[in-house]
C-alpha cells in the first residue's frame, strides 16, 4: 500500500511537470504589491494607489490588462520617485480581486481605505464603480473609474474621474458610416450586460431616428453560451445590413466569425469594450470583420506618447497593449502630477480639485491618448479616434 | 422550413456537446453518489490539453484528442484516489464541498500555467458546408457524429462487456457487488477514468467553435447538472436523452418564443418534468 502511494505521488509530480512544461506563459501576473515595497529610492515615502478589478473568473484576462497599465506607470515612477512639497514618494499598487462583483469591490474598497489609506481606488466595472460611489465621499477617496458608461459621471460624485471617453459620443459616427456603407437594418447582438443594455438603448433610438430599422434585438450572456449559430440564424433571418455586437473581443470576434460562416456580408458596429486588433487574433485577419467600426485600436493611433508607451510595454509583458492598459498608465502619471499640484498625497478633494492642473502638466512623452480637459462632473475630455475595416486593414474613419 | 430544419441541427450541436459532459457525470453519480461539481474543471484543463499539444508539440487534432483523454481520464482517477475514497465513509455533504474545492483549485491552477487570456483552437475541419440551404461547418457535423459514436460505444461497453456490467453492477447495488467478488475500487477508478476522457472529448471538440479559457467548464456544467436530473440521476439514457432535450429547447424556444426567455423555458420544462417523474425521466434501474 505504501509503496503504491509512492508511486502514484510520484505520478502526480510528473504530471504537474508536464501541465507546466506546457504552459507558455509569457505574461504571468507580476503581484509586486501586497506587502513588499520597492527599495529603488531608499527615503522615499510610498503612496498607495489602491485597484479592485476582476482578477480570476471569465474577467481575468481583461482585469489583468487593466492592472498591467497600472503596473507599467508604478515602475516608471519609481525609478525617480516623486516630490510633492518637498518630500520625496513613491507609488505603490495595492490590488485586489472582485471577480466583476460589485459587491466585491465595494468590500475591497473599504478594506483598501482602511488598511492602506489609498486617497485613489481604480475600479474598471461601471457596476463597482456604482457601489464605490455609496460611499466615497464619506471615506475621502477618489474613484478612479474605468468605464464608458456615461451615469457614472451624471450622478454628481464629487470625488469620480472617469478616465475614458463615454460611449455615447460613439453613437452618432458609428451610425453614419454603417448606414451609409451597408443599409438600414441593423440586428443588435450585444452581450448581456448592464453596459450592453445601456449601449443599445442609446444605439438603437438613434439608429431608428436616422430611418433605420431594427430587425432584431437580444442580448448574448458571454459566460453561458457554448455555441452562438442557434442565436445566429435568427438575427440574420430577416436579412439586417448591420450587426451591432460587442462584449470581450475574443468572444465577439468568434460571433463574427461564426456570423460570417452563415453567409452574413453586412457590417458591424462594434461595442467600445471589443477592440479591432484583439478581435483579428482570433481570426486571423481583418478580413473576416469588413466593414466594421469600432474605437481606433492603441496600436494604430498616433498621439505623442503612444509610441514609446507601446515599446516600453512590450518589453515588459511581451505583446501589444489594449486601450485598457494605455488609459490606465496615462491616468496614474496625471494623478501624480495633480498630487504635485495639490501638494497633497492624501487629501483626496484637494488631489480631485487639481486634477485640471495634473493634465496641463502631464509631460508629452506620457500622452498616450490627448486629455484635453476634466469636466465639472470629473470625466476626461479627449478626442476620440475611430477605425473601421477597409479593404483588409484598420482604417481611420473622420 | 429551412430555419427550422438549421434551427435543428442548431440543437443537435449543442446537444451533443451536452450529452457527452453529462454522461461522465451522470456515470460518477450513479457509482458514488457524488455529484462531481469538479467535472467542468476537467472539461477545462481537457481543452487546454488538446489545445497545448496541437500549439506546443504540433500534434494532430485527432491525436491531441487521445492525448487529452488520456491526461484527463488520469487527472480524474488522481481526483477519486486522493479525495473522494479517502472520503467514503464521511457524510455526503464532504464529497460536495472536497468537488467544489477540487474546482477552483483547477481553475486557479490553470489561469496560473496557462494566463487568463482567451485562445482559440485551430481546427484542421473549419470548412463551411452548404447542404440544401443549411448552413453547417465541417466541425459540427464532426462533433455530432463523434457523439453519437461515443454514446453508442459506451452503451455496447457497459452493456455487452464484463467490465461493462460490473460497474452496472456497482451501480445498481454497491454491496451486493462487493459480495460476488467485484473490486469496487478499481470499478471506481474506471468510471473515473472513463468520465474525465469524456469531459477530454467534450471539451475538445467545442474548443474550436468556442475558445479555450480558465472559465470554460461554466459555460456546460451548469446545464449538465440540469440534464442529469431531468433524465434520472445516475441514468446513462437519461443523459443522452436529457442532452438533447435541452440543446432543442434552446435552439427551439429561442427561435418561436424568444431569444431572452430561452433558459427561463428550459428551465420550466426541468419544473414539469419534475413534476410529473419526480426522480427524472429514467429514474432507478440502475445505469
Amino acid at each position: 500500500m505504501k509503496k503504491g502511494k509512492t508511486i502514484v505521488s510520484l505520478f502526480i509530480l510528473v504530471i504537474m511537470l508536464f501541465l507546466a512544461a506546457c504552459s507558455n506563459d509569457t505574461t504571468a501576473p507580476t503581484s509586486s504589491v501586497e506587502n513588499e515595497g520597492k527599495e529603488t529610492n531608499e527615503d522615499a515615502e510610498i503612496v498607495y494607489i489602491g485597484y479592485s478589478g476582476p482578477l480570476s473568473g471569465p474577467a481575468a484576462y481583461y482585469g489583468e490588462n487593466t492592472l498591467s497599465g497600472l503596473q507599467l506607470a508604478e515602475e516608471e515612477i519609481n525609478k525617480e520617485g516623486f516630490e510633492v512639497n518637498g518630500k520625496k514618494y513613491n507609488i505603490q499598487i495595492v490590488s485586489l480581486d472582485d471577480k466583476y462583483m460589485p459587491n466585491e469591490a465595494a468590500a475591497n474598497a473599504k478594506r483598501l481605505v482602511q488598511e492602506n489609506k489609498t486617497p485613489i481606488i481604480y475600479n474598471p466595472h461601471s457596476g463597482g464603480i456604482a457601489a464605490m460611489q455609496v460611499f466615497n465621499e464619506q471615506d475621502q477617496f477618489i474613484v478612479a473609474a474605468y468605464s464608458s458608461e456615461p451615469d457614472i459621471t451624471q450622478v454628481g460624485n464629487s470625488l469620480t474621474v472617469r478616465i475614458p471617453p463615454t460611449y455615447d459620443g460613439y453613437i452618432e459616427p458609428f451610425t453614419k458610416y454603417a448606414m451609409e456603407r451597408f443599409g438600414p437594418k441593423i440586428a443588435s447582438l450585444p452581450t448581456a450586460t448592464q453596459y450592453g443594455k445601456d449601449w443599445s438603448e442609446a444605439l438603437l433610438p438613434y439608429w431608428e431616428s436616422k430611418g433605420g430599422e431594427v430587425v432584431y434585438n437580444t442580448a448574448i450572456d458571454f459566460s453561458k453560451e457554448t455555441d452562438f449559430f442557434t442565436i445566429l440564424t435568427n438575427a440574420l433571418k430577416d436579412d439586417p445590413d448591420v450587426l451591432f455586437i460587442g462584449g470581450a473581443s475574443e468572444p465577439t470576434a468568434k460571433l463574427a466569425i461564426q456570423a460570417r460562416e452563415l453567409g452574413f456580408e453586412g457590417g458591424f458596429i462594434v461595442m467600445d469594450q471589443a477592440k479591432l486588433d484583439e478581435m483579428k487574433a482570433i481570426s486571423g485577419s481583418y478580413e473576416t470583420f469588413e466593414g466594421a467600426i469600432g474605437t481606433m485600436p492603441l496600436i494604430f493611433s498616433d498621439y505623442p506618447g503612444t509610441k514609446p508607451f507601446i515599446d516600453s510595454y512590450q518589453a515588459k509583458f511581451n505583446k501589444d497593449p489594449g486601450s485598457e492598459a494605455g488609459f490606465h498608465y496615462l491616468s496614474l502619471f496625471i494623478f501624480v502630477e495633480a498630487m504635485k499640484a495639490a501638494g497633497s498625497v492624501d487629501d483626496a478633494k484637494l488631489i480631485h480639485e487639481h486634477m485640471q492642473d495634473g493634465i496641463d502638466s502631464l509631460p508629452e512623452d506620457k500622452k498616450v491618448y490627448v486629455v484635453e480637459e476634466i469636466d465639472e462632473n470629473g470625466g476626461f475630455n479627449l478626442a476620440t479616434q475611430y477605425g473601421a475595416i477597409e479593404d483588409g486593414a484598420v482604417a481611420p474613419v473622420e | 422550413m429551412e430555419l427550422l430544419i438549421q434551427q435543428l441541427f442548431n440543437g443537435l450541436t449543442i446537444g451533443s456537446v451536452y450529452a457527452l459532459v453529462a454522461l461522465g457525470l451522470t456515470l460518477v453519480y450513479g457509482i458514488l453518489h457524488i455529484p462531481n461539481f469538479a467535472h467542468g474543471a476537467l472539461y477545462m484543463v481537457g481543452g487546454y490539453v488538446t489545445l497545448l499539444m496541437m500549439t506546443n508539440f504540433g500534434v494532430h487534432y485527432l491525436l491531441a484528442i487521445l492525448v487529452s483523454m488520456a491526461v484527463v481520464g488520469v487527472l480524474s482517477v488522481l481526483m477519486e484516489r486522493f479525495i473522494f475514497y479517502p472520503l467514503r465513509h464521511s457524510p455526503p455533504i464532504q464529497d460536495k464541498v472536497a468537488a467544489i474545492g477540487i474546482l477552483l483549485f483547477l481553475e486557479a491552477l490553470a489561469q496560473l500555467l496557462w494566463g487568463a487570456d482567451y485562445r482559440t483552437m485551430p481546427t484542421p475541419y473549419g470548412q463551411v458546408v452548404n447542404l440544401f440551404g443549411l448552413t453547417l461547418t465541417m466541425q459540427r457535423i464532426i462533433i455530432v457524429i463523434t457523439a453519437i459514436a461515443v454514446m453508442i460505444a459506451l452503451y455496447a461497453f457497459l452493456k455487452k462487456t464484463f467490465i461493462g456490467a460490473t460497474i452496472i453492477a456497482m451501480a445498481q447495488n454497491r454491496e451486493g457487488a462487493n459480495l460476488v467478488g467485484i473490486n469496487t475500487n478499481k470499478v471506481a477508478m474506471l468510471t473515473f477514468f472513463i468520465a474525465g476522457a469524456l469531459a477530454a472529448i467534450g471539451a475538445s471538440l467545442t474548443s474550436p467553435i468556442n475558445l479555450v479559457f480558465p472559465g470554460m467548464g461554466h459555460l456546460v456544467i451548469l446545464k449538465a447538472f440540469v440534464i442529469i436530473i431531468i433524465g434520472g440521476m445516475g441514468s446513462v439514457p437519461g443523459a443522452i436523452l436529457g442532452g438533447y432535450i435541452l440543446g432543442f429547447t434552446e435552439s427551439l424556444g429561442a427561435t418561436y418564443l424568444a431569444n431572452d426567455y430561452k433558459d427561463i423555458i428550459a428551465f420550466l420544462l426541468l419544473v414539469l418534468i419534475l413534476t410529473i417523474k419526480p426522480n427524472g425521466i429514467f429514474a432507478k434501474g440502475g445505469v
